[in-house]
């Protein structure tokens, strides 16, 4: 994608929540039709750079010591502002609040440094039915600023729930659900209910659904979630103890962690004979009901 | 002087013999008990920062880790397992009591490396150098890693101990009815929190206001606590100018120099300062911020081996742990100084060894205040000190001045308590192998490090 609005500077994520909260009641309001495509143009922003007191205080939530490395979740918050402007464009065909993140997968190509100053650039692709709903896919890529070598690249897909769009074709039939057995865990995680808000001070992701009950039920949660992003950075912490220069990683969310949680967890590493590591596999459920929360992997690559 | 000054080698040391109440020279140097030698490979560490600065929000865990990493990446040792890690850090908090195990599983080091942590104040990474080098010798590791970390800036802060004393009987209560009766004992008082200080607990004295009464006990000048602070930043300033710290030191949080490196000082600069201890000593008080090290974070590494293990990996080999010595002294009613035990442990070690102070080609005295540097050597060159003290004929000796901190030390660099000994260790391996031979025989350096609670721990180096 070439063309690109490019934003003079880090849009703030307190307003364009502010602003997804607007565009949603003006759309209930006008009942206006909703467009079925996506819009056309990148958002861009030059001369990014991390801040190393929240990096710092990220590493520190997630349980990794501090580096000058930046954590590849963290890049994900970098680029988070970024990659929500593309979904508060008035042509945006989903309401932004109350989506839900399906899926994650980076490709974390080089390390990122503190000081590295970087270009994000971020944008809409594979708008589609869903069962529930309709889901989209959100590109971020984070570049050098003279944008000559990729650095990272993260593509999230979000569903928005009962929202469906004419002319999107659905899959026919729900996926058939198999009976999930949790394996023995090798590792659990006790969830405070203040785990959505410490979440969302390091990383400026305040989006409702993850900071109090009410105003989770404010958007038809029952109870507020952890950050789904949250989870991943978590996992990533300690996957793998050593990270290779580049490395990539995925995760599906199957069900929201609603806090405070007992997170059951399973980590599989996958080694060479020489003990150099390849590759990890995890996966993580409720502790108490065996339902499956979130699974995935971490490659070298 | 009692011994000879002729050239040292390991069977010539034999001949030797010492008059001192250690008479029997090196009857236990590692190469007559049979033992095989430890080598220094190399070291890392992060520049030190002034507390409050660069690394104010990092913890213990992250500098150690960080110096490990730089040294994994010098030594190419991703997923290596290393025989043990030792490692501490004096202002720790409870919940890292296993904070050398944890920075070795955050660092690149195979997770099957065991560690343990250690703490014998600011001769922490000293002793940890000592213990690890035995282990390598006995062949029970054929590897280590030696390392410490402080944070004064991350210092832990524990509630009151009237409130510690209530939350744990709140803790063992069992009704409604006792758990109020508790909570009702917490007072306003209860509520303030407990920081530590370098107070020493049996006297109530700082460390500054310790060596404020040695300084003056041995009569130790201003200006010359001055010159030797000037030459500790003229040294070091000149030492990274010409990239002799390139292989020893890894930048971190944007610092690549030690944040409190003055290499512009000056003897006017350093006179304008007021004296901050021994204020009571009144005209005699002579101690500053300038010729006292400040409080300080960071951390160090140094890598270990057999001759065999570094070998097999074709790494560097700069130096041999050749002995270590501890010593305390009675300081509490003043019998001597609070970080004079040096002065005690430095002429039993050489004489274990078959050495004086004119077998050795650098010094490494740690500068935890000019005076600490100036009384230890005061304290040698006096007769009576050393017939009375140190059981030898006359006073023990002056060592050449020229020979002494040559890259500077403790008073530009800094000092974060347990990081100082690996910063003194590798940086004496790294001057001792590119001095190489002296006379003959391989340069050979001195370290003596100063410790709370009356201390201190040496040892002695030799190039190869």
């Amino acid at each position: 994608m070439t063309d690109a609005t490019v934003l003079t500077e880090m849009p703030s994520l307190s307003k364009l929540y502010v602003n997804a909260a607007a565009s949603a009641a003006k759309s209930r309001l006008l009942r206006s039709s909703p467009t079925v495509a996506l819009p056309p143009r990148a958002v861009e922003v030059r001369g990014v750079r991390a801040d190393l007191e929240k990096v710092t205080e990220f590493a520190h939530l997630m349980g990794e010591p501090a580096r000058d490395v930046v954590p590849s979740g963290y890049l994900h918050a970098l680029a988070f502002p970024v990659a929500m402007s593309v979904m508060v464009q008035d042509d945006f065909p989903l309401p932004l609040l109350g989506m839900i993140h399906l899926h994650n997968q980076v490709e974390h190509l080089a390390p990122v440094l503190f000081t590295d100053e970087l270009l994000i650039r971020a944008w809409a692709r594979d708008l589609e039915g869903h069962r529930s709903g309709t889901q989209v896919q959100i590109v971020a890529e984070i570049h050098t600023v003279d944008g000559t070598a990729l650095l990272w690249r993260g593509v999230s897909t979000y569903l928005a729930k009962g929202v469906y769009l004419p002319g999107l074709d659905k899959p026919t039939a729900p996926v058939a659900r198999v009976d999930f057995v949790p394996p023995t865990p090798t590792a659990q995680w006790q969830l405070g209910v203040d785990t959505g808000r410490a979440y969302a001070a390091v990383s400026g992701d305040f989006n409702p659904i993850h900071l109090s009950v009410l105003s989770a039920k404010a958007l038809g949660m029952r109870r507020s979630i952890a950050h789904g992003m949250y989870a991943a950075s978590r996992v990533l912490a300690a996957v793998p103890q050593h990270k290779p220069e580049s490395f990539s990683w995925e995760i599906s969310f199957d069900s929201p962690v609603f806090l405070p949680a007992t997170v059951s967890l399973e980590v599989i590493d996958h080694r060479t004979d020489d003990g150099v590591w390849l590759s990890s596999e995890f996966l993580a459920w409720n502790a108490r009901s065996a339902r499956k929360f979130f699974s995935g992997t971490v490659w070298a690559a | 002087m009692t011994t000879p000054t002729t050239p040292v080698n390991e069977s010539a040391t034999e001949k030797f013999s010492v008059k001192t109440k250690q008479t029997t020279p090196a009857a236990t140097t590692s190469q007559r008990r049979g033992v095989r030698k430890a080598v220094i490979v190399g070291g890392n560490r992060i520049p030190f920062a002034r507390s409050g600065g660069a690394y104010s929000h990092c913890s213990n865990q992250d500098m150690l880790t960080a110096a490990l990493d730089g040294l994994v990446a010098r030594f190419g040792l991703a997923d290596e397992e290393i025989g043990e890690v030792a490692a501490g850090a004096v202002l720790k908090h409870s919940r890292d009591f296993n904070l050398t195990r944890e920075a070795v599983l955050g660092s690149a080091l195979a997770a099957t490396t065991p560690a343990y942590d250690l703490q014998q104040a600011c001769a922490t990474g000293m002793e940890a150098v000592i213990g690890l080098s035995n282990k390598i010798k006995l062949g029970q590791i054929d590897s280590a890693i030696a390392g410490g970390v402080d944070s004064a800036s991350d210092a832990p802060i524990a509630v009151s101990e009237g409130l510690r004393a209530i939350l744990l009987d709140l803790n063992r209560a069992k009704t409604m009815g006792q758990k109020a009766k508790i909570i009702s004992r917490i007072r306003p008082k209860d509520l303030s929190p407990d920081a530590p200080s370098t107070g020493e607990p049996r006297t109530g004295l700082s460390m500054g206001e310790h060596q404020a009464l040695t300084t003056a006990q041995w009569k130790i000048s201003r200006e010359a606590q001055d010159e030797l602070a000037l030459a500790s930043h003229k040294n070091l300033a000149a030492a990274y100018d010409r990239n002799f710290f390139d292989d020893l030191v890894t930048p971190f949080r944007g610092l690549s120099r030690d944040s409190n490196l003055r290499g512009d000082s000056t003897l006017e600069k350093l006179a304008s300062l007021k004296p901050v201890f021994g204020k009571s000593l009144g005209d005699n008080a002579t101690m500053t911020a300038g010729n006292s090290t400040p409080l300080t974070d960071g951390a160090s590494a140094v890598l270990l081996a057999s001759d065999e293990w570094a070998q097999a990996r074709d790494l560097p080999i700069l130096a041999d742990v050749l002995d270590g010595e501890a010593a305390a002294v009675d300081f509490v009613h003043g019998k001597d100084g609070l970080l004079m035990a040096p002065a005690f442990a430095v002429p039993r070690l050489l004489a274990r060894n078959g050495l004086t102070l004119d077998d050795i080609d650098y010094f490494e005295i740690h500068e935890a205040f000019a005076g600490t540097v100036l009384s230890t050597l005061a304290a040698w060159e006096d007769e009576e000190f050393g017939t009375t003290r140190l059981g030898l004929d006359g006073a023990f000796g002056s060592i050449d001045r020229s020979k002494l901190n040559v890259n500077g030390s403790s008073l530009a660099a800094g000092h974060p308590f347990a990081a100082t000994g690996g910063r003194l260790v590798a940086t004496l391996a790294k001057m001792l192998h590119e001095r190489g031979q002296v006379d003959g025989r391989p340069a050979r350096g001195l370290i003596s490090v100063c410790a709370a609670g009356g201390q201190g721990v040496v040892a002695i180096l030799e190039a190869r």
